[in-house]
C-alpha cells in the first residue's frame, strides 16, 4: 500500500501539484483564468522552453551546455547586424542564425570529444566567447534602424516584417488573434525533441551513452559522434530562442543571457521529476516550463514583487531534484 | 555666436592637434595639453548608456588635447578601488570615478586627493568634499515624465509603475513617484512591477502581459528607464491596448526613438539627458579644476523633455536628429569656461 503511494506520488506528484497551482491562482488572481491569460503563459515560457529543449538533449548525453544563453543572444545580435546593417532579408538573417547555432555547438562538441575539455568548462569558455564577440562589431552599442555607423553613415536597414512575423503573428483559434507563433515553434520543437529521444534509435543511443558511456562505445554505437550532435541540436535550438527574442524585441540588445541560462537549465532540471521520469526527458521539461511560467505569471498578478519569484522559483527547483534523487531512488531500491 | 566660436575653434584645434600648437588660449596645466594625463576610472561600462558616456569623455578629451586612460572594472567594487591607485600610481593629473559603490570608493578617492590629484565623481557619493559631484538629475528625470502624464491625463488615472527598488538611480526616480502621489491623492497605483533579469525588455514585457491582464483599468504605465518602457510597450502592443495605455519613461536611444515613432505608439514621453554630454561635463568639470577653478560642489546636468508629437513632427531618426533638432540636448551649459574647447560636432 505504502508503496503504490510513494509510486504515485513520485509519477504525478508534479502535476498534481501543477493542477493546484492553477486552480488556486484562477480563485485568486483576477484574469488568470482566461484563454488570453493562458497564451501569455505559453509566449512567456516559449523562449526558455525552446533552450531548455535543447538543454535536454545535452544533459541525456550526459553533456551540459552553458553556452546556450549567449548563444541566444548572439543570435539575437546576429538577426539584428544581418538585417539592420547589412540589409540582409528575413530567410538570409534566420539561416545566418542557425548556422551560427550549429557551428557552435559543432566547436563545442569538437573541444569536449576531441581536445577533452570537460563538458562544463568547453562550454564556460565559449559562453565567455560568445558574450564578448556578439558585441565586437558595433563597439558594444544596441543595434536598431538608424543607428549611427563608425563611418558617419546611418543604419538604413530595418527588421523585415516576415522576420517579425516570426515573433508576433499571433493565429486565429476560436478567438482572434489568439496563439502566437513562438508558442507554435515551441511545441512543434517540444515535439520533434520528443520524438527524437523518445522513439528513435539515435535518441535511445544517446539515453544509452548518458548512462554508460563505456558500454555503449563498447557495444559499437558511434559516441562521440551522437556527443557532437547532442550539442549541435542544443546549438540550433539556442539559436531559434535567439530568433525568437529578436522578432520579439525588434531590436538587438546587447545582453549576456544568462537569466535564459538559468531559466531553462532549471526547467530541464524540473522536468526530471514529473512522471517520475528521473531523467532528461523533453516531455518533462516542456512542462518544467510550463510550471514555472505559470507560477511567476500568477505571482505577477498578485503584485509579488520579483525577488519573492525567484525565491519560489528555486524552491520549486529544489523540490523537483528531491523528488528525482531521493524519492525515486527509494522507490527502485538500494544499488540503484 | 559664442559657441559657433568654440567649434570653429575646436575643428582648428583637431586639425592642429598633431602639431601640438592648439593651446596658444587655454591656462595651465592646458598650454601643454599633450602632458596632461586624465584617467577614467569606471563601475558600470556594458549598454547603450555607458558606451554613449565614454564617447562624451573621449571626445571632450580630444578636444582639450589631453591624455585619456580608461579603467574598467566591469562591476567588480574592489577591483575598481585598485585602479585607482593604479592611476595613482601611474601620475596621473586628474580622476573622474564613474559610478561605484560608496563604501568601497570613499578610501581610494581620499588616496587619490592625498596625492594632490584633481577628481570628481560621477554618479557615485564618495562622501568627500575636495571632489564634485556629477550628476544627471534622476529625481527631475522622474518629476519631468510624471508632470507630462499629468498634463496628459489628469490628475486621476490608474497608473502600473515598474521599478526595481536598490538600484541608486531608481530609487532617485523612485522620489518623484511618490511625491507626485502624495500630491495628487486621485492617482490609483494598481500594479507595482519590474525585474532586472536580462534580456530586461523581454522580462519586464511577460511581466506587463500578466499586469495589464490582471488590471484591466491601467490607462497610464510610469517606466522610468528605456528597458521597462520598451518592455511594457511589447506587452501592450501584443494584447492590442495601444490606444488605452500611454507609457511615460526617462533615458533615450536610438532604438528607443524608433520605437516611440511606431504608428500608434504607446510610448509617447521620455525625459532624458544625453549621456555624452554627461560624459563632456565630468572632463569639463575636471579641466576647470586642473586650471584652478572650482566648478562646485555639485554640478547637475539638465534633463530634456522628448515626446512623441516632437519627434514626429521634426522627423528625428536618431539620437544625432535628436542633437541637432533640440541644441538643449546635445550640449549642457555647465562647467564652462571662456577657454574651453568644446568637441566638434
Amino acid at each position: 500500500m505504502n508503496a503504490r503511494v510513494l509510486d504515485f506520488a513520485i509519477k504525478y506528484g508534479f502535476l498534481i501539484l501543477l493542477a493546484i497551482m492553477v486552480i488556486y491562482f484562477s480563485l485568486a488572481a483576477p484574469g488568470f483564468s482566461s484563454p488570453r491569460s493562458a497564451v501569455f503563459v505559453l509566449q512567456s515560457v516559449a523562449i526558455t522552453g525552446i533552450l531548455a529543449l535543447g538543454v535536454t538533449a545535452t544533459l541525456v548525453v550526459d553533456g551540459f551546455d552553458l553556452s546556450i544563453g549567449a548563444v541566444a543572444t548572439s543570435a539575437l545580435m546576429l538577426s539584428a547586424y544581418s538585417m539592420v546593417i547589412l540589409e540582409h532579408s528575413a530567410v538570409v538573417a534566420v539561416i545566418l542564425c542557425l548556422a551560427m547555432g550549429a557551428i557552435v555547438g559543432l566547436i563545442n562538441g569538437l573541444l569536449i570529444v576531441k581536445f577533452r575539455v570537460p563538458d562544463l568548462l568547453a562550454t564556460l569558455g565559449m559562453m565567455f566567447l560568445l558574450i564578448g564577440l556578439q558585441r565586437i562589431p558595433t563597439q558594444g552599442n544596441s543595434i536598431a534602424t538608424g543607428m549611427a555607423l563608425g563611418n558617419g553613415d546611418v543604419a538604413e536597414g530595418a527588421f523585415s516584417p516576415a522576420f517579425l512575423w516570426l515573433g508576433r503573428h499571433r493565429f486565429d483559434l476560436f478567438i482572434e488573434r489568439l496563439v502566437p507563433m513562438p508558442v507554435i515553434i515551441f511545441l512543434i520543437v517540444a515535439i520533434m525533441i520528443w520524438l527524437f529521444l523518445g522513439y528513435t534509435r539515435h535518441g535511445r543511443l544517446m539515453y544509452a551513452i548518458g548512462s554508460n558511456e563505456r558500454a555503449a562505445g563498447l557495444v559499437g554505437a558511434p559516441v562521440n559522434r551522437y556527443k557532437v550532435v547532442a550539442y549541435m541540436i542544443s546549438g540550433v535550438t539556442a539559436a531559434i530562442g535567439g530568433i525568437l527574442l529578436a522578432a520579439r524585441l525588434g531590436r538587438g540588445d546587447i545582453a549576456s543571457g544568462n537569466n535564459l541560462l538559468l531559466d531553462s537549465v532549471a526547467a530541464a532540471l524540473i522536468g526530471f521529476a514529473v512522471l517520475g521520469a528521473a531523467r532528461p526527458n523533453a516531455f518533462g521539461t516542456a512542462i518544467g516550463a510550463l510550471f514555472v511560467g505559470i507560477l511567476l505569471q500568477g505571482m505577477t498578478m498578485m503584485n509579488a514583487p520579483y525577488y519573492t519569484q525567484d525565491f519560489v522559483k528555486g524552491a520549486v527547483l529544489v523540490a523537483a531534484l528531491v523528488f528525482t534523487f531521493y524519492l525515486s531512488s527509494r522507490r527502485s531500491g538500494p544499488g540503484h | 555666436m559664442l559657441r559657433r566660436h568654440f567649434i570653429a575653434f575646436t575643428a582648428a584645434a583637431v586639425t592642429a592637434l598633431s602639431a601640438g600648437t592648439a593651446s596658444a588660449d587655454m591656462p595651465a596645466p592646458f598650454d601643454n595639453p599633450e602632458e596632461v594625463s586624465i584617467a577614467l576610472v569606471r563601475y558600470l561600462s556594458t549598454g547603450d548608456f555607458f558606451q554613449a558616456y565614454l564617447s562624451g569623455v573621449e571626445s571632450q578629451a580630444a578636444a582639450l588635447g589631453v591624455d585619456l586612460r580608461v579603467f574598467d572594472s566591469r562591476q567588480d567594487a574592489a577591483l575598481q578601488a585598485d585602479m585607482v591607485d593604479q592611476a595613482i600610481a601611474l601620475n596621473v593629473d586628474g580622476i573622474i570615478i564613474q559610478h561605484g559603490l560608496t563604501e568601497s570608493m570613499k578610501e581610494a578617492a581620499q588616496r587619490a586627493v592625498d596625492a594632490g590629484i584633481k577628481v570628481v565623481a560621477f554618479d557615485v557619493n564618495v562622501e568627500n568634499e575636495a571632489i564634485p559631484q556629477i550628476e544627471q538629475s534622476d529625481y527631475l528625470l522622474g518629476r519631468m515624465a510624471l508632470d507630462q502624464a499629468l498634463a496628459d491625463n489628469g490628475n486621476a488615472f490608474t497608473a502600473g509603475y515598474v521599478y526595481v527598488p536598490g538600484i541608486a538611480p531608481l530609487d532617485r526616480r523612485d522620489v518623484a513617484w511618490k511625491e507626485v502621489q502624495a500630491e495628487n491623492p486621485d492617482i490609483t497605483e494598481a500594479a507595482v512591477f519590474g525585474t532586472l533579469d536580462n534580456p530586461i525588455a523581454n522580462s519586464v514585457a511577460n511581466q506587463a502581459r500578466a499586469v495589464l491582464q490582471a488590471n484591466p483599468t491601467i490607462n497610464v504605465v510610469f517606466a522610468p528607464y528605456d528597458e521597462f518602457a520598451k518592455g511594457v510597450k511589447i506587452a501592450v502592443d501584443e494584447a492590442g491596448l495601444t490606444d488605452d495605455i500611454d507609457i511615460y519613461s526617462a533615458d533615450i536611444s536610438t532604438a528607443d526613438i524608433s520605437a516611440m515613432r511606431e504608428p500608434g505608439s504607446a510610448w509617447v514621453t521620455t525625459v532624458a539627458t544625453n549621456p555624452a554630454v554627461v560624459g563632456e561635463v565630468s572632463v569639463r568639470a575636471l579641466a576647470l579644476m586642473l586650471a584652478g577653478d572650482n566648478p562646485g560642489a555639485s554640478v547637475v546636468v539638465p534633463p530634456t523633455l522628448i515626446t512623441q508629437d516632437f519627434l514626429n513632427e521634426q522627423d528625428i531618426k536618431n539620437m544625432d536628429d535628436l542633437g541637432a533638432k533640440m541644441p538643449q540636448f546635445q550640449h549642457a551649459d555647465v562647467a564652462m569656461a571662456d577657454w574651453m574647447p568644446l568637441p566638434a560636432r
